[in-house]
């Protein structure tokens, strides 16, 4: 089977959401559960946490750009 | 800032390219991604012989901009005329906004230099989170996701940030800013390694948020625009060269509604941990 250059960048916006999902999933769940043991410094960690996943999902962001670019 | 040039450049290149293809065929399914339509957009379709309309859609976004500047002028304008103690409902409505996001910022910042730069901060959010919410209204465009006014933005934050650097540390303090603070002597000695990643650090920042937002606002888009498409493909099934869909986008409005605040709020938390990063750290540490 024969991969075109449109569907390869469709193929690498799935794997960098992959590797972003696994991240966020990672960080919130921590966040979360800090939030659990300390209720009242849940605003600084929400802060903190939205902070970390922007960073986290502009690693697929920047894919899907590339694509927009690029295809 | 090259990569960035080069990134517009293409971008703009790109958007040209697909302007002609798109006057010359109509198979532009596949290599244009679906958009929702614009009032802008639509006169251009209506009366594709007018030069008038032409230039219009092509500088649509600074319509937007434009329009969306008068109604946030309009609105806080008329929430601030009779400024009382106890607020009327507008007044109410841009206090509760205003102050929530002062929270926030003081939050990062302190309370005494979150006071000192919230205009900017403040003003950056509610510019940005109305841009983004512009494109949900029927007939009206993000202007957010084009790439050239996010950069644009980006780059306002940018200087401001180098500029609030050189304001509050000197000339000197910038530059051992920039060296990474070294406090013994093997941070001197890494200094030739630091002061090159600091520099493009400092420069891949405006690079990262402009990317961030016009690739949320503009995936966003799309992802209505196909909605769209599908809805009125699964009507045309049944009954062909109909015009009336089924609304399979509106899941993704409530989506983007959600997303778009969010990514108001990320640029703005982020310049804001830009600014803070810049300030004298005593001056942080004491307030904290």
């Amino acid at each position: 089977m024969q991969l075109d250059a449109q569907a390869a960048y469709h193929i690498g916006i799935g794997l960098a959401a992959i590797g972003s999902g696994v991240g966020l999933g990672m960080a919130v769940s921590r966040a979360m559960e800090a939030m659990g043991r300390q209720p009242e410094a849940a605003g600084r960690i929400q802060t903190g946490m939205i902070i970390g996943a922007a960073f986290i999902e502009a690693l697929t962001i920047y894919a899907l750009i590339s694509s927009f670019i690029r295809g | 800032m090259s990569l960035l040039h080069t990134a517009i450049q293409t971008a703009v290149i790109q958007a040209a390219e697909h302007a002609a293809d798109q006057a010359e065929t109509v198979h532009e399914a596949v290599s244009h991604p679906p958009e929702l339509p614009n009032f802008v957009h639509m006169l251009h379709e209506i009366f594709p012989g007018s030069s008038l309309f032409r230039f219009l859609w092509q500088i649509q976004d600074i319509i937007f901009i434009l329009i969306i500047i008068g109604v946030i002028t309009l609105f806080f304008r008329s929430a601030s005329r009779n400024i009382s103690m106890v607020p009327k409902r507008l007044q109410a409505l841009a206090e509760m906004i205003l102050e929530g996001l002062l929270d926030i910022v003081c939050g990062i910042l302190g309370e005494k230099e979150g006071r000192r730069y919230f205009p900017f901060l403040g003003s950056l959010f509610i510019f940005i989170i109305c841009m983004n919410w512009f494109g949900l209204i029927p007939f009206m465009k993000s202007p957010s996701s084009n790439i050239l006014v996010t950069a644009s933005l980006a780059i306002c934050v940018f200087c401001y940030v180098q500029y609030t650097a050189v304001k509050r540390l000197g000339v000197k303090g910038f530059v051992f800013h920039l060296m990474g603070e070294p406090k013994d002597l093997i941070g001197w000695l890494m200094t030739p390694l630091f002061l090159p990643l600091h520099v493009l650090e400092e420069l891949i920042k405006p690079l990262s948020l402009a990317c961030r937002l016009y690739g949320n606002v503009y995936g966003e888009d799309v992802l209505l625009g196909v909605g769209m498409v599908l809805g009125i493909a699964a009507v045309a099934a049944f009954i062909p060269g109909t015009i009336i869909g089924f609304p399979l986008h509106f899941p993704f409005v409530l989506l983007a509604i959600l997303l778009s605040a969010i990514q108001a709020l990320v640029f703005t938390l982020l310049a804001t941990v830009y600014i803070s990063m810049v300030l004298p750290h005593e001056h942080h540490e004491e307030e904290e």
